[in-house]
C-alpha cells in the first residue's frame, strides 16, 4: 500500500509538467515567431489531443499487454490518459483566463475558424435548361466560445481529469480488469474528446458529430464488462434508446438546414431575417425534434429507461458519462435554443413558441417527480444516484423551459435569472454528482475488497457490493468518503448555503414566478412537481447516506471495510471543497447573471464591495421581495432541509457501534438521526406502490409490450420478405446461372476429335455464310 | 493432258478421306497419317491451279507445303513419342487433360 502511495507521489511532477503545456506553447511560439500564441488559437487542441491519444493508448495497450512496466509504470494507459487530460485541463484554464481578462469580448462569443472542411456549390437548372450557380457553401470546423460553453468546457475537462485520476485507483486495483484497462482508458479519452468537441462546436453539425461520438463511447463503456449478459443488455438498451432521440435530432437538424440554409451558430443566431421571415410552425417542429434528441441524451421522460441500467458500467464511467458530462449534452442543446425564443429587445427570436417552452418544462417536471419517487425504493447505491441524476437534470430542463417561456414573453430580466440559475445548477450538479458517484465507487470498491479479503475467492457466493442493505455503519471506516458523500448529498438536496442550494432555489422560485405571477397557468404543474421533488430529494439522498454510513453494520463484510486504495481520496477531497464552497463563491460572484446575460463575474463585488455582495446574494436567495416567492422559497427550504431528511432519518438513521467515531465534520449527523426515533415501514415497503416503484413504474414492461406489438411483428414480416422475395430473387439468379453453366460444360468433352469436328463445322458454317454474302 | 478439274476433284476426295480418318480414328499415328493425306490433297489442288493458270506460284507453294509437312510430321511424332513414354498409350480419347 505504501508503494502505491509513493507511486501516486512519483507521478505528480509528470502531471504537473503536463499542466505547463500552454506556457511551453506560448513561450515556444514567442521564441520561434516573435509572436506568442493566444489561448484561443490553441483551443482547437482541447478536443484534438484526446482524439490523438485515443489510438495511442489503444495500440500501445494491445502491444504491451501484460507487460510489467506497462502495468505498473503506465497504469495500463491510465498515466497517458491522465497526462493528456492534464494538458487539456490546463489549456481550458488558460482559455478561461483569457476569456475573463478579455472583458471586451463578453458581448460577442469568441470565435475561431480552424479550417473549411468541405466546400460545395449548389447549382440548379433555369427555365432554359442551363445549369446556373446558386450559392457556394462550406462545412467549416470552428470554435464557438461563450459563457455557457466556457462553463461546460471547464466542467467537462476538470471532471474528466479528476475522474481519470480516480479511475487509476478504482480500475487498476481490481483484478477483474487486469490487462484490459487500456480499453477503458482509450474509450475514456475518446469520450473526453467527444464532450469537449461538442461544447466547442460552432455548428449544429459538429455538435451532432461529437454527440454521436459520446453516444458510441457510452455504449462501449457501459458494455465494458461485456461477458456479463446484464452489461451487454444495458449497453444495447442505452444505445438503442438514445438512438431514438438521435433520429429525431437528425430530422430536426435537417429541418433547421431547410429553414436557415446553414447549421452554423453564427448564421442561425445572427440571422436578422429571423423575425417574421421564418415559418413559425416549421421552426416549432424543428425545435421539438431537437428537444426529443436532448430528452434521449439526458435521460428524461419518456426516454429515461436507459440511464438506470447504464450503471452496469464501471463506476468511473457512471460518474463521468452518466452523471457529470454526457447527460448534460441535452441540456446544452436546449440552452442553445435561447436565440430562437428571445423576443426581447436584446434578440430577434420568433414569437409564439411559448408552447415549446411549456413542453420542455412539463417534461422536466414529470421526470423530476417520477425519478425521485422511484429513487425512494432503490437499494443499489448507484441506482439511487442514477435516479437522482435524472431528477436533477429534470430540474434544469424545467428551469430552461421557464427561461425560454420568459424569453418568448419578453420578460428579459426573469428569463436571464431562470436561464442563469439552470446553467448554474448544471455546474453544481455536475460537480456534486461526479463526486457522489466517485464516493459510491469508493464504497463499492472497499466493500468488494472486504468481501474478497474474507473469502479469497470472488465466485463463491452471491454478494452484491452495491446493495446498501449489505452496508451500514461505514461512517467511521470510510471517513473521507462519508464526508464527501454528506457534502455531495447536501449540495444535491439544496441545504442552504451549500452548492446546489443557490441554483435550485433560483429554478424553483422562477418557475413559480412564471406560473403564478406572470400568468403561465400551464407551468403550474411543473412548478408544483419540482417543489414537491425538492422535499423528495431530501428524503432519498438522506436515506442513501443513512443506509450506507449510519447505524450498525448489516453484514460482517461491512465491519471490515477500510479506506485504503490510493488515487481515490484526492478527487473526492477536491470536489468536496468545490461542492461545499463553490456554489456560495460563484453566487456571490454573480454566476447566475454571468451565465444568463454574460455580465462579467464579480460585477457586484466591484461595484458595492465584498460584504454588500455577500449580503446581497443571501438576501436574494432567502428573502425575495415578492411575498408569494418568499413563501415558496421557505416552503422549499423547509421540506428539503427538514421534512425529507427527517423522515429518512426516522426510517434509516441510527448511531454507530459504540467506540467508533465518525469524522468531525459529519459526526453530529448520526446522534441527530437517532433522535428521531424509528418507524417500521415494512407495511409500506411491501405495498403495491413500492412494488410498482421497484419495477420502475412499469416503463420497461410498457416499452417491451409496445415493441412486442409493433416492432417485432414488423421485423418478422420484413424477415419473411427478405427470406422469400429478396433472397428468392437472388437465389433464382444463382440457380439459373449454375444450371446454364453445367449444361455448357457438357460440351467440352476433352476429346480432340470432337474439337476438330466442331472446328470443321464452324469453318463450313462460315464458308456458307460468306457464300451468301458474296 | 488431264484437265485441272479432275485433279481438283481428286484433291477434294482425298481431303474428305483424310478428314473422315481424323474424325473416326483414335490412334494418334493414323490421325497423323490422315492429316498428311489432307495436306497432300491441298498440294494437289495447288498443282492443279498452277496447271490451269500456267503460273509457277502454285508449284512453289506445293514445294513449301511439302517441306512444312515434313517438319510437322517430325514434331507430331516427337509429341506422340513423349506421350507414349509418359502414358504408355497414344489413344487420343485418353488424352483429356483439357476437360475440367
Amino acid at each position: 500500500m505504501s508503494d502505491n502511495k509513493t507511486s501516486e507521489m512519483r507521478f505528480l511532477p509528470i502531471i504537473g509538467l503536463c499542466m505547463l503545456f500552454p506556457f511551453l506553447r506560448m513561450f515556444g511560439g514567442e521564441m520561434a515567431n516573435g509572436a506568442p500564441f493566444t489561448a484561443l488559437e490553441s483551443a482547437f487542441l482541447i478536443p484534438l489531443i484526446p482524439i490523438v491519444i485515443f489510438p495511442v493508448i489503444a495500440i500501445l495497450g494491445q502491444v504491451n499487454r501484460g507487460d510489467e512496466a506497462w502495468r505498473d509504470r503506465f497504469k495500463e494507459g491510465g498515466m497517458i490518459a491522465l497526462c493528456s487530460l492534464a494538458i487539456t485541463l490546463s489549456l481550458t484554464i488558460w482559455l478561461a483566463i483569457e476569456f475573463f481578462t478579455n472583458g471586451a469580448s463578453f458581448e460577442e462569443p469568441l470565435r475561431q475558424s480552424v479550417f473549411n472542411w468541405i466546400n460545395f456549390d449548389t447549382i440548379t437548372q433555369d427555365a432554359a435548361g442551363n445549369w446556373i450557380h446558386l450559392q457556394s457553401d462550406s462545412l467549416g470546423v470552428g470554435l464557438w466560445i461563450d459563457n455557457v460553453s466556457m462553463m461546460l468546457l471547464f466542467v467537462a475537462s476538470f471532471l474528466c481529469f479528476l475522474i481519470c485520476w480516480f479511475s487509476i485507483g478504482y480500475m487498476n486495483t481490481d483484478p477483474i480488469n487486469k490487462d484490459r484497462n487500456h480499453r477503458f482508458y482509450a474509450e475514456f479519452v475518446l469520450f473526453t474528446a467527444g464532450m469537449l468537441g461538442m461544447v466547442l462546436a460552432d455548428s449544429f453539425l459538429w455538435l451532432f458529430i461529437f454527440w454521436e461520438i459520446m453516444g458510441l463511447c457510452s455504449y462501449l463503456l457501459i458494455g465494458f464488462y461485456y461477458e456479463r449478459p446484464s452489461a451487454a443488455y444495458a449497453a444495447k438498451k442505452a444505445f438503442l434508446t438514445t438512438r431514438v432521440g438521435d433520429i429525431f435530432l437528425l430530422i430536426g437538424l435537417l429541418m433547421m438546414y431547410d429553414i436557415y440554409g446553414s447549421l452554423e451558430f453564427a448564421v442561425i443566431f445572427d440571422d436578422p431575417s429571423l423575425h417574421g421571415a421564418v415559418d413559425t410552425g416549421m421552426l416549432r417542429c424543428a425545435l421539438i425534434m431537437l428537444f426529443i434528441g436532448a430528452v434521449g441524451k439526458s435521460a428524461q421522460f419518456p426516454l429515461h429507461v436507459w440511464l438506470p441500467d447504464a450503471m452496469e458500467g464501471p463506476t468511473p464511467v457512471s460518474a463521468l458519462i452518466h452523471a457529470a458530462t454526457m447527460v448534460n449534452a441535452g441540456l446544452y442543446l436546449v440552452a442553445r435554443f435561447v436565440p430562437f425564443f428571445d423576443v426581447t429587445s436584446h434578440g430577434h427570436g420568433v414569437e409564439g413558441l411559448g408552447d415549446v417552452a411549456i413542453l420542455i418544462a412539463w417534461v422536466g417536471g414529470i421526470t423530476a417527480f417520477m425519478a425521485a419517487i422511484i429513487a425512494f425504493v432503490q437499494n443499489d447505491i448507484k441506482k439511487v444516484l442514477a435516479y437522482s441524476t435524472m431528477s436533477q437534470l429534470a430540474y434544469i430542463f424545467t428551469g430552461l423551459g421557464v427561461a425560454l417561456w420568459f424569453y418568448n414573453h419578453g420578460e428579459h430580466h426573469a428569463a436571464v435569472i431562470a436561464f442563469g440559475a439552470s446553467m448554474f445548477h448544471l455546474f453544481n450538479h455536475a460537480m456534486a454528482k461526479g463526486m457522489l458517484f466517485m464516493a459510491s465507487g469508493s464504497v463499492i470498491h472497499e466493500m468488494h475488497h472486504a468481501h474478497h479479503d474474507a473469502h479469497h475467492d470472488d465466485h463463491g457466493d452471491e454478494f452484491d457490493a452495491q446493495d446498501m442493505r449489505n452496508m451500514g455503519g461505514l461512517a467511521s471506516k470510510l471517513p473521507i468518503t462519508s464526508t464527501a458523500m454528506a457534502i455531495g448529498s447536501a449540495s444535491i438536496i439544496g441545504i442552504p448555503l451549500i452548492g446546489g442550494f443557490w441554483s435550485k432555489e433560483g429554478i424553483v422560485a422562477e418557475t413559480w414566478n412564471a406560473a403564478a405571477l406572470h400568468g403561465g397557468t400551464w407551468l403550474l404543474v411543473p412548478a408544483f412537481l419540482i417543489l414537491l421533488t425538492a422535499g423528495m430529494t431530501g428524503f432519498y439522498m438522506t436515506r442513501m447516506w443513512m443506509m450506507t454510513f449510519a447505524g450498525k453494520p448489516k453484514t460482517e463484510y461491512a465491519e471490515n471495510v477500510h479506506e485504503q486504495t490510493p488515487w481515490i481520496p484526492t478527487p473526492l477531497i477536491t470536489l468536496s471543497i468545490i461542492s461545499l464552497l463553490g456554489g456560495f463563491v460563484l453566487a456571490v460572484l454573480g454566476a447566475t447573471h454571468w451565465l444568463g446575460e454574460a455580465e462579467a463575474l464579480g460585477t457586484a463585488i466591484h461595484e458595492h464591495g465584498m460584504v454588500v455582495a455577500i449580503l446581497d446574494a443571501i438576501v436574494h436567495a432567502f428573502l425575495p421581495t415578492e411575498m408569494f416567492l418568499f413563501l415558496i422559497t421557505w416552503v422549499a427550504i423547509t421540506i428539503s432541509l427538514v421534512v425529507g431528511p427527517a423522515m429518512a432519518m426516522r426510517i434509516h438513521g441510527g448511531r454507530l457501534n459504540s467506540g467508533e467515531t465518525a469524522p468531525r465534520l459529519i459526526s453530529w449527523i448520526l446522534p441527530l438521526s437517532s433522535k428521531f426515533g424509528r418507524v417500521n415501514v415494512d407495511d409500506l415497503a411491501n405495498s403495491g406502490l413500492a412494488d410498482a416503484l421497484h419495477r420502475r413504474l412499469y416503463f420497461d414492461e410498457l416499452y417491451e409490450w409496445v415493441i412486442a406489438k409493433t416492432v417485432i411483428p414488423l421485423a418478422h414480416a420484413l424477415s419473411w420478405f427478405d427470406k422469400n422475395v429478396v433472397d428468392g430473387a437472388i437465389k433464382g439468379i444463382e440457380f439459373g446461372t449454375q444450371k446454364i453453366s453445367r449444361d455448357v460444360r457438357n460440351l467440352t468433352t476433352g476429346s480432340a476429335s470432337d474439337y476438330i469436328m466442331v472446328a470443321v463445322i464452324g469453318t463450313f458454317s462460315i464458308l456458307v455464310l460468306l457464300w451468301g454474302v458474296i | 493432258m488431264i484437265p485441272a478439274m479432275y485433279l481438283a476433284s481428286l484433291g477434294a476426295i482425298l481431303f474428305c478421306i483424310g478428314l473422315m480418318g481424323v474424325f473416326t480414328n483414335k490412334n494418334g499415328i493414323i490421325v497423323l497419317m490422315c492429316i498428311e493425306i489432307m495436306l497432300n490433297a491441298v498440294n494437289l489442288n495447288f498443282v492443279a491451279g498452277a496447271l490451269h493458270y500456267g503460273d509457277v506460284t502454285g508449284w512453289v507453294f506445293a514445294a513449301i507445303a511439302i517441306a512444312i509437312a515434313a517438319a510437322e510430321v517430325a514434331v507430331g511424332l516427337a509429341i506422340f513419342l513423349s506421350l507414349y513414354s509418359s502414358r504408355e498409350s497414344i489413344v487420343l480419347d485418353e488424352v483429356m487433360l483439357l476437360r475440367h
